[in-house]
């Protein structure tokens, strides 16, 4: 199955089209998790066991872990034997250049979760609304006018929908 | 009660004005909350159950199957029109639908999956009526080594489904039962990995990670090219053609598929703690062995979408099989049922059929009303739910992270979700670019406590690991868990092979 056609469950990227840059960072990537299952591996020895049962707290964690160095291994020696025949791609710059809009709406999405508990839930999620929709093309005109119009609606609608309709309520901000 | 009267008693009751209202009312309610990444059926339900305390009994429980059917469908919407499974129950349902989607016929992979879902629910409701009482007894005798097994089963099934190689499979299924370790113990409520962090002390909720993984990652997919962003792309570009005759005779002419998607549904569906996260996927998985074509699946093809729905659909038949005959809930939407049932004074268990025959029956019957109203809202309102497609990624992408947000504050009313939803989202599109593939990790963390609760309580009721292999529905288990292992191993190399 090819996860092109599965896009959802398994987008593809640059990062595995076999090219060096990718090899490498699927190399250095497995090395990384692989010491960090083996740091967690350890600190699950501290776990308390019990005297009603055989496995204690740690036991399938440990199991778990593991189980998860030891595949992290295999991966990375696979990434390394296919270093050698990799070809040589776009740097690594220029692959994070091409996706920079990718970049910026999760950056700008950070801010709004860092924003909400002071802006409280209808005004953080109308200035994220506005600015992404910026970001991604929606810069005057009838398309800038769309982009108010959907950051409002969005913004207090599903505020005033979770508040007053599904009892659920969302964040006021602290500001005020 | 003689049945008959039973029978005619709950027609009456079910064909009330004020019951068949509050039960379009739910079907709508659950299909556009399943629709909503982060809203899940379960939510939905919770959020009814109040309602319903001031109605008849019968009327109460319709409105929840009703919400409950609406819901099994609702999922595959967001599944095939944004790539991102409403419910957990739709994983499956993205590998097909959602290429299909992407290749033009949005109104085919929505029509498929609407006629597959009534399909799998009459199928399943069938079923209920004809062999709860045997099939609860067989999902009753497994114990925490079949239970065990089964999840291993299930891990191995999905870590073969998806992507280029078994082992980034299985590597991203064993990350999603760690994560599932994070938080309290639950055997002995010990603090793991918690770090002293107030955000990981009740451990990752599921529901976050998912959609994190799935949402998040799949949005900022969206938005990597500034010139189709520039030229106000759609998520889906070309004609919509909606033929809801001509769908419905192509799901028809797959009757192996659906049936016995239908039935794998409804056989994991009685399971209790099992549900519609597993069945899509072992139901797509079955789908896929015993096809001809088995390397189409994946690029969009109506036997897939077929299999995933059909089979989460008729886990609702499925859960009732276990609750109705012995007072066990298959899933969690079950439990709230019940609670729904106990709150207004009927007790639970072997005895519900013979003191409470007209509920019963009409628990029967509402599964078929409501599934039928779920096929004739759906097909109504297809060409709306299609208007999505036409939609710029430039107000779909922010408008759908909000919804997203929303989902994640509403489950606990806790910020902190929100910063573990960023996190898990960026580590999600980082792991995607890697090319490991998602749905196995996902699985893992829903899987992950029963997965060890059931492992634990094996070895407390006997010390040897030897049972996991003399009792003979778990060893057939781990036989097939290992088969589905070597058939993607046996696959992958023959993809391999040059020629």
């Amino acid at each position: 199955m090819s996860t092109d056609s599965v896009p959802a469950a398994a987008p593809t990227g640059p990062a595995a089209d076999g090219t060096r840059g990718a090899v490498l960072a699927n190399l250095l990537f497995n090395l990384a998790l692989g010491a960090l299952f083996a740091a967690l591996f350890v600190d699950a020895g501290d776990l308390p066991s019990s005297m009603w049962e055989p496995l204690g707290a740690g036991a399938f964690p440990r199991l778990v872990l593991g189980t998860l160095i030891l595949f992290n291994l295999a991966l990375a020696l696979q990434a390394a034997m296919a270093l050698g025949q990799a070809r040589r791609g776009a740097g690594t710059l220029a692959w994070l250049y091409q996706r920079r809009l990718a970049f910026a709406t999760l950056a700008a999405f950070s801010l709004y979760a860092l924003a909400m508990p002071w802006l409280g839930f209808p005004l953080a999620s109308l200035s994220f609304l506005l600015a992404v929709q910026w970001l991604l093309g929606a810069r005057r005109g009838r398309r800038l006018l769309v982009a108010a119009i959907v950051a409002v609606a969005f913004g207090l609608g599903l505020y005033l929908l979770f508040g007053q309709v599904f009892q659920i309520p969302l964040p006021t901000g602290r500001l005020w | 009660m003689p049945m008959t009267d039973a029978l005619l008693s709950s027609v009456e009751q079910l064909f009330s004005l004020a019951t068949l209202i509050s039960m379009l009312i739910g079907v709508v309610a659950g299909v556009i909350a399943a629709a909503i990444p982060g809203f899940t059926v379960t939510m939905a339900i919770v959020l009814t159950l109040p309602v319903t305390f001031s109605m008849p009994p019968l009327q109460g429980v319709a409105t929840m199957l009703a919400v409950y059917v609406g819901g099994c469908s609702g999922g595959l919407i967001s599944a095939a029109l944004l790539g991102i499974p409403g419910t957990p129950s739709s994983v499956a349902t993205t590998f097909d639908a959602y290429p299909m989607a992407r290749g033009g016929e949005p109104g085919r992979a929505l029509g498929l999956g609407i006629w597959a879902s009534f399909f799998g629910a009459l199928i399943s409701a069938l079923v209920l009526i004809v062999a709860a009482p045997p099939l609860a007894l067989i999902a009753v005798k497994l114990g925490p080594w079949e239970y065990f097994s089964l999840i291993l089963f299930a891990i191995t099934v999905v870590a073969s489904l998806v992507g280029h190689s078994i082992l980034k499979g299985l590597m991203m299924s064993l990350l999603g039962l760690f994560v599932a370790t994070v938080g309290p113990d639950p055997m002995m409520g010990v603090a793991r990995f918690t770090f002293d962090l107030d955000l990981l002390a009740a451990g990752l909720p599921f529901l976050v990670v998912l959609i994190g993984i799935f949402a998040v990652s799949q949005l900022a997919g969206e938005v990597e090219n500034p010139d189709e962003l520039r030229q106000g792309q759609a998520l889906i570009e070309g004609h919509i053609a909606v033929r809801p005759l001509a769908v419905m005779r192509e799901v028809l002419s797959r009757p192996l598929n659906l049936l016995r998607s239908s039935l794998v549904g409804v056989v994991i569906g009685a399971v209790p703690g099992a549900g519609g996260s597993i069945a899509n996927l072992i139901a797509y998985d079955q789908a896929k062995r015993a096809s001809k074509t088995p390397e189409r699946f994946g690029t969009g093809i109506a036997d897939g979408v077929v299999a995933s729905e059909s089979g989460n659909s008729a886990t609702a038949g499925g859960g009732l099989i276990p609750m109705i005959a012995l007072g066990i809930p298959g899933s969690a939407v079950d439990a709230v049922l019940m609670a729904a049932l106990m709150v207004q004074g009927i007790s639970v268990g072997p005895r519900l059929i013979m003191d409470n025959p007209d509920l019963v029956y009409g628990m029967f019957l509402a599964m078929f009303l409501a599934a039928g109203m779920v096929l004739v809202f759906c097909l109504l309102s297809l060409r709306w739910f299609l208007r999505i497609t036409e939609i710029p990624k430039s107000i779909i992408v922010p408008v759908v992270l909000v919804c997203c947000a929303v989902g994640a504050l509403a489950l606990n009313n806790r910020v902190t979700d929100l910063y573990l939803l960023i996190g898990v989202g960026l580590v999600g599109y980082l792991l995607a670019k890697l090319d490991y593939p998602l749905a196995p990790l996902v699985l893992g963390v829903i899987l992950g406590p029963i997965a060890e609760t059931n492992l634990r309580r094996a070895l407390m009721a006997d010390e040897s690991w030897t049972l996991f292999f003399t009792r003979p529905i778990s060893l057939a288990l781990l036989v097939l868990a290992a088969l589905s292992v070597a058939f993607s191993i046996r696959r992958l190399l023959k993809q391999r092979r040059p020629g």
